[in-house]
């Protein structure tokens, strides 16, 4: 398009842009200078201005007359970039004879701040000496936003980067928190489960101490009754004890052992009370019923013993204490194998007599006293003969006052008692005892007290030793 | 079971107790330590009326034969008065009946 040497183009139409480039062309030195897009200054190397464009001027809000020859270029400079000027500029100036694009600011005739990029060089005279220094600025306002601008994403970068640090370090707390609490939570769960052990423990420590107890419980109930018999030749002898509460020991008891003469000893009976205070009144009773009877094979005589015993011992004392019993010493050597059986009774409910020809009869021993409330206190005695087929049944009021309706009165009773013996004889001690552990059995909650039950009869079989079998002719 | 009452009445020839509701294992005490707080003179006698009686077992007769023991040991009688037929039974069937004197009624004069 721009040809060497100014030729018109032969087409015609470059008339216009010819024009253009020949006014750019004219355009003067002296107007590029006044009027470039940057400052121009030359100063002495004092710093006195001597020459200074209207573009700088302007920028400044300056007359040109208050300037050249009266301000040197440090003087349009703010504070800080006329220290700046002073102590590098200058002498860096001075030194290299030219810098370029150092950031300074300008003063505003009014105030304001001019953001400037100075270049400066030192002319030299043709012997070499320094003569002036040239000065271009550029107005740096854009560039100084721009800065700002970079400083102030900068900032923001740094303050992103800085509240993800923050937010980061918050995680990590949380993190060591719920650490923390997940830590303090296993620690309780460990807890608990030692806890839940110890209770564990402490169930099995009480488990094993009712266990012990029940063991000993067990082994005193064992020392107030038997929990078998002697084997007694020529009689057949069953007994059942019925525990209302398994944790209580019993207020009944009974017995049966030999004494002298071949003859056998055997009682039954009931102590006052219940728990503890009635055991160790049913051992002292055991006790000193079986020396008793030792020294005096006579029923009367060792019940009248007892009685002096308990006696002495609780009632006279201001506690009374008193048991029901019966005892009695077989007597054996009859005809066919029959024994002859003496009783005592101290207000004990009569023995019941089942028959080999199938009846069922009390055993009365009228005018017998509680043993142990009065001393000297009345007994009742009886003698019966047990013919082969013959059974004789003792028994505690349990089964005569149990309870078989509603009222406190509705009691079973000896009537239905002596009935029910009648329906079964004859029978054996161990199949009467078997039909009356079924009876007790029927009575359920009606039945709220220790009950004992003991029979011994003659076989009806003609071998003792086969008592079981069915009777021969 | 029936809470026991004791109701105490003094007359000319001593103390009246009315004794009325359960006489049991858990109640008697009660009546045992009413008895052992009752002064009783010489010569008087102590009667327990036991009309209202609902129910007695062993240890209300231990209550009775303690309330006996009280009295023969002031020089004093004891009387059971009005005693329900069930409570005479047993008192029969273990001799007591020969023990204890007892009464229809507990009129004192009667």
């Amino acid at each position: 398009m721009c040809r060497a040497g100014g030729v018109p183009d032969p087409a015609g139409n470059g008339a216009g842009m010819d024009a253009a480039f020949t006014a750019l062309l004219e355009d003067s030195a002296e107007d590029l200078y006044e009027s470039a897009p940057c400052g121009y200054l030359s100063t002495m190397m004092d710093g006195t201005i001597a020459k200074i464009n209207a573009t700088l001027l302007d920028w400044l809000g300056l007359e040109r007359e208050a300037v050249v020859g009266h301000r040197r270029f440090a003087d349009l400079l703010t504070v800080g970039g006329r220290l700046y000027h002073e102590t590098h500029f200058a002498p860096l100036l001075r030194m290299q004879g030219e810098l370029r694009g150092v950031a300074l600011e300008m003063r505003r005739q009014g105030g304001g701040r001019l953001p400037v990029l100075v270049s400066a060089v030192v002319k030299h005279g043709t012997g070499g000496e320094p003569l002036l220094i040239r000065t271009t600025v550029f107005d740096a306002s854009d560039r100084r936003s721009y800065e700002e601008e970079l400083l102030r994403r900068r900032k923001e970068a740094e303050r992103v980067r800085a509240e993800a640090e923050q937010a980061r370090v918050e995680a990590e707390q949380a993190r060591v928190e719920a650490e923390r609490a997940r830590a303090e939570a296993e620690r309780a769960r460990a807890e608990a489960e030692r806890a839940h052990a110890e209770a564990d423990e402490a169930r099995r420590q009480a488990e094993a101490d009712r266990t012990r107890l029940a063991a000993a419980l067990a082994v005193l109930q064992q020392s107030l009754v038997p929990d078998s018999l002697p084997a007694v030749p020529g009689l057949e002898t069953a007994v059942h004890y019925h525990t209302a509460a398994p944790d209580q020991l019993g207020g009944d008891f009974y017995d049966l052992f030999p004494v002298a003469g071949g003859r056998w000893a055997f009682f039954l009976g009931d102590v006052c009370g219940k728990g503890p205070e009635a055991a160790s009144l049913t051992s002292l009773t055991r006790y000193t019923l079986r020396a008793a009877a030792h020294h005096d094979p006579e029923p009367a005589s060792a019940l009248a013993t007892l009685n002096a015993v308990l006696h002495d011992r609780y009632t006279a004392g201001g506690d009374p204490r008193y048991c029901t019993c019966v005892i009695g010493v077989v007597e054996p050597g009859g005809e066919h194998g029959s024994v002859t059986v003496r009783i005592a009774s101290g207000g004990h409910p009569p023995a019941l007599v089942l028959r080999s020809d199938g009846s069922a009869e009390y055993l009365p021993t009228p005018g017998g006293l509680l043993v142990g409330i009065l001393p000297g206190a009345p007994i009742g005695t009886a003698e019966t003969v047990l013919a082969p087929g013959d059974t004789l049944v003792l028994y505690t009021d349990g089964l005569t006052e149990a309870r078989t309706g509603p009222g406190r009165d509705d009691l079973y009773g000896e009537d239905a008692l002596r009935a029910f013996g009648a329906g079964h004889a004859p029978a054996g001690p161990r199949e009467v005892i078997t039909a009356l552990t079924g009876l007790l059995e029927s009575f359920g909650e009606g039945l709220d007290d220790d009950t004992a039950l003991l029979a011994l009869g003659v076989p009806a079989a003609p071998s003792p030793t086969r008592p079981t079998t069915s009777p021969t002719s | 079971m029936k809470p026991l009452t004791i109701d105490h009445r003094s007359t000319a020839t001593g103390p009246v107790l009315r004794v009325a509701g359960d006489l049991d294992f858990d109640q008697a005490p009660e009546l045992r330590r009413r008895i052992g707080l009752l002064p009783l003179a010489p010569g008087q006698c102590l009667v327990l009326d036991l009309s209202g009686l609902e129910f007695c077992d062993s240890s209300g007769i231990t209550a009775l034969l303690a309330a006996r023991q009280h009295a023969l040991a002031a020089e004093a009688d004891a009387v059971l008065a009005a005693v329900p037929a069930n409570l005479l039974r047993v008192l029969t069937l273990v001799g007591l009946d020969q023990v204890f004197t007892l009464r229809p009624y507990s009129d004192p004069a009667s």
